[in-house]
């Protein structure tokens, strides 16, 4: 017996199979609108976004880009083909959003920028606001520590001393930046000049933002208000006002949360999807305190999306895994590549949603529930992905590879995509190792007896045939007999006859049906004719001279039985259907006629 | 005298495509008699069929919407065009390859295949900054690969009608004299 995984895995082989003949549809699907190879933009799909950021109903490409990693990290606006603004981000972007804060007409939407501990929200393409995330508690120990520095008590390398001892006690994110940076210096005269420099300013210890989301606040329409969702890396959630930016919601999980995925309205019900750094997802539901455990992946995610009531994770073992809400794994697809990045794909017009996984050889492969749908080959690893409305066009892609390069793709307007698999060849869960159970004992007894036995079984099974092949025949016999449905097997004739008795005597009534079962020969010149004990039975009709039976067609026919002996003896009585002038009857169909009651005399 | 009294003028049934917000009832409305121009120019929902003359010929035009979910509507009035009037926002130079497959796919059609008639390209809005010229927009679109019909672009500005009647001109030149 198979699992009912490994039947799965079977039933998608098999699948696959079926759809081998199928053309690599590829990227004939879609337009290339753009290729920039050397846009030099290094971005991870997190930090991309499309916005209608100036209120003109055409969408602007929003990308923060991370530059160097260093330097040269910017807020870039794309529209159409062209760069067409640039903001400096001082520290690296970890997320962008774009989200309606306010109703003032115009409507546009601000940008909100994720960058260590802060989150910048532009307006208009300008700086507007600049949010800081709460500060943490400074451990008193290593507060201590430094004013006792401030004070010239204890000099740096009794600091330093005292400072890794902390460190080393396991709770590394306790520790101040300036602490851990101080730790990091290689000599006495650094530490000397980096504590001279710092040690006179308060001592504070912040957490820096690590994913970033939004929540329609009460309406869901497109243009609604929306509250920034922020995790950090002090393992909490927040969800920020848009007006005010104060928190909100406090929520918190088990781990780092590194993929935030946002469903529902902040002032009715919502749902939160959090995967984190220890390969645990986590669902959280407005009113909780903390994640409750959904799933455990086996690999860590590259990518977590939710697409309608589930969860698809792609993981660094090279699949894709998908989850219900609940945590109960539906389906692994195993990829042929590394995961780099993912991102969901609405086709708004054609009403579904796919995922969009792109691959370290370059392939995007799009993925609509477990079926690969399209392939779209690129020449360099794609590290950004999003699709959606750019410029006045729905059904945009745009990609950024890990060469720096931009390239702009448009879904072809009469493309179809399969429902199911079109890869060609084998499908890579052919060449997994199906995990077969070892042989029981019951397994290894029986197989020992079916040996040993052969013939035996052998016989005892032929056996068992033939006395079915028996039963079979005296029960068809028996049919014959009582007349259930006698069918003509003239070819020239077919006809069906079937007949009932009613009532409860002495006088019966018996109904004759007849069909012409041909498809259009109509049959002619028949007869009803029947033959009785005339000691028991008298019948009204003797002979019911039968119309032309139009093929398909029910006829009934009727006539009075009487029984005319009262020992309460029933006989049968046969009904001929014959043919004018010949000799044999075409059916016949064989009445038991049921026992009458005797009349009861006043 | 009868050319003159406009009664026995050549009359030319034609069809106008293109994307939305390309600028193609923008134009038409331009090349109405200036009493029946409306002022409010607002996306086209399904078609349009409007009326203008030019020196030799009264065109009936049908001004299709070019949005997505409406270019499916275009083929069903292949049949009975005369000329074509395909209108490019030479300014989006993005969606240009979305321009080149519509057309491929009106060139492809068995109703515009089986016939020569005249194709007219504006490329429209050529006011903007960034504007394609005329030449980079029939580069684009490899308008050089379409030998079996007679077909002319030229740039335009609808706001200003710049360009509008060198377009229209030569429709009427190709219609007049091949009738
Ligand atoms: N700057 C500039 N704007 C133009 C030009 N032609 C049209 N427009 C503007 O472009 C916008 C769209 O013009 P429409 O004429 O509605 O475009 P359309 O091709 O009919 O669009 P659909 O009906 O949606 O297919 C309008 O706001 C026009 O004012 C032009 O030559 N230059
Ligand atoms: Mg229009």
């Amino acid at each position: 017996m198979a699992t009912e995984a490994e039947q799965n895995k079977m039933n998608d082989s098999l699948a696959s199979d079926g759809n081998r003949g199928n053309s690599q549809g590829g990227s004939s699907k879609w337009l290339s609108a753009h290729f920039d190879p050397v846009a030099s933009l290094y971005t991870f799909s997190s930090c991309m976004t499309f916005s209608d950021i100036t209120g003109d109903g055409e969408n602007r490409l929003v990308i923060a880009d991370l530059g160097t990693g260093a330097h040269n990290m910017k807020l870039k606006i794309y529209k159409g083909t062209s760069l067409v603004n640039e903001n400096t981000i001082i520290d690296l972007p970890t997320g962008v959003a774009t989200f309606y804060m306010d109703t003032i007409e115009p409507r546009v939407p601000a940008v909100a920028v994720a960058s260590g501990p802060y989150l910048y929200v532009y307006k208009n393409l300008r700086p507007y606001f600049k949010f800081t995330l709460p500060p943490l508690e400074v451990n008193p120990v290593e507060q201590d520590l430094w004013n006792q520095a401030r004070d010239d008590k204890i000099d740096v390398t009794v600091l330093r001393e005292m400072l890794d001892s902390i460190r080393r006690e396991g709770t590394e994110g306790a520790l101040t930046v300036r602490s851990l940076r101080f730790l990091m210096l290689p000599d006495r005269d650094q530490m000397e000049m980096f504590a001279q420099s710092y040690k006179h300013t308060p001592l504070k210890r912040q957490t820096v933002i690590t994913c970033l989301a939004t929540l329609k606040k009460s309406s869901a329409e497109d243009d609604a208000i929306s509250c920034l969702v922020v995790g950090t890396e002090c393992k909490e959630i927040y969800v920020l006002d848009p007006e005010a930016f104060t928190i909100q919601a406090r929520m918190s999980v088990p781990s780092v949360p590194v993929f935030l995925r946002v469903t529902g309205l902040f002032d009715v019900e919502y749902r939160l999807v959090v995967s984190c750094r220890n390969g645990n997802i986590y669902t959280l539901k407005k009113g909780m305190k903390t994640g409750k455990l959904c799933v455990e992946l086996t690999s860590q995610p590259v990518g977590v999306e939710r697409i309608g009531k589930n969860i698809i994770a792609g993981c660094m073992d090279q699949t894709l895994q998908c989850y219900t809400i609940k945590g109960k794994k539906l389906w692994t697809v195993y990829l042929s590549d590394n995961i780099i990045t993912m991102s969901v794909m609405d086709h708004k017009q054609k009403g579904f949603k796919a995922v969009m996984v792109a691959l370290d050889n370059g392939d995007v492969q799009i993925y609509r529930d477990k079926y690969l749908i399209d392939t779209i080959k690129t020449d360099s690893a794609i590290t950004g992905i999003q699709y959606g409305r750019f410029g006045r066009e729905d059904c945009s892609l745009v990609l950024t590879t890990r060469k720096g390069g931009l390239l702009i793709k448009i879904l072809k307007r009469n493309a179809v995509f399969e429902e199911k698999d079109f890869a060609r060849g084998p499908p890579a869960a052919q060449n997994q190792r199906l995990n077969v159970p070892k042989k029981t004992k019951v397994f290894v007894d029986q197989t020992m007896r079916e040996r040993e036995n052969g013939v035996a079984m052998h016989r005892m099974f032929q056996h068992d045939l033939y006395r079915l092949r028996l039963n079979t025949a005296r029960e068809y016999v028996k049919v014959l007999n009582s007349s259930m449905n006698p069918v003509s097997t003239n070819l020239a004739e077919p006809l069906k006859l079937s007949a009932q008795v009613q009532g409860i005597g002495p006088t019966f009534k018996m109904t004759v049906n007849l069909q012409n079962t041909s498809l259009s020969v109509p049959i002619m010149n028949t007869l009803i004719s029947f033959l009785y004990d005339e000691k028991l039975y008298s019948l009204q009709k003797t002979m019911i001279p039968v119309p032309l039976l139009v093929p398909g067609l029910n006829y009934k026919f009727e006539t009075l039985v009487e029984c005319v002996n009262d020992k309460g003896i029933s006989d049968v009585i046969k009904a001929f259907v014959v043919k004018e002038g010949a000799t044999s009857p075409i059916i016949t169909a064989v009445i038991n006629m049921p026992v009458s009651e005797t009349v009861v005399v006043a | 005298m009868g050319s003159i009294l406009g009664v026995n003028k050549k009359q030319a049934q034609i069809l106008c495509v293109g994307l939305d917000n390309s600028g193609k009832t923008t134009i038409i409305n331009k090349l109405k008699p200036k009493e029946t121009q409306a002022e409010d120019i607002v996306p086209t929902i399904g078609f349009t069929v409007e009326k203008f003359k030019s020196s030799a010929v009264n065109f009936t035009v049908f001004d299709m919407s070019g949005q997505g979910k409406y270019r499916n509507l275009w083929e069903h009035y292949y049949k009975d065009a005369e000329g074509i009037i395909f209108v490019l926002d030479s300014s989006d130079k993005l969606r240009m390859v979305v321009a080149k497959e519509e057309l491929d796919l009106l060139l492809q059609h068995a109703e515009i295949k089986a016939k020569k008639i005249p194709i007219l390209f504006f490329a429209n809005k050529m006011d903007l900054r960034d504007s394609l010229s005329s030449v980079k927009c029939s580069q684009m679109l490899e308008l050089e690969k379409v030998k079996d019909k007679p077909w002319h672009i030229c740039s335009s500005n609808a706001l200003t009608q710049e360009g509008l009647h060198e377009g229209v001109q030569w429709l009427t030149d190709q219609l007049t004299s091949h009738p």
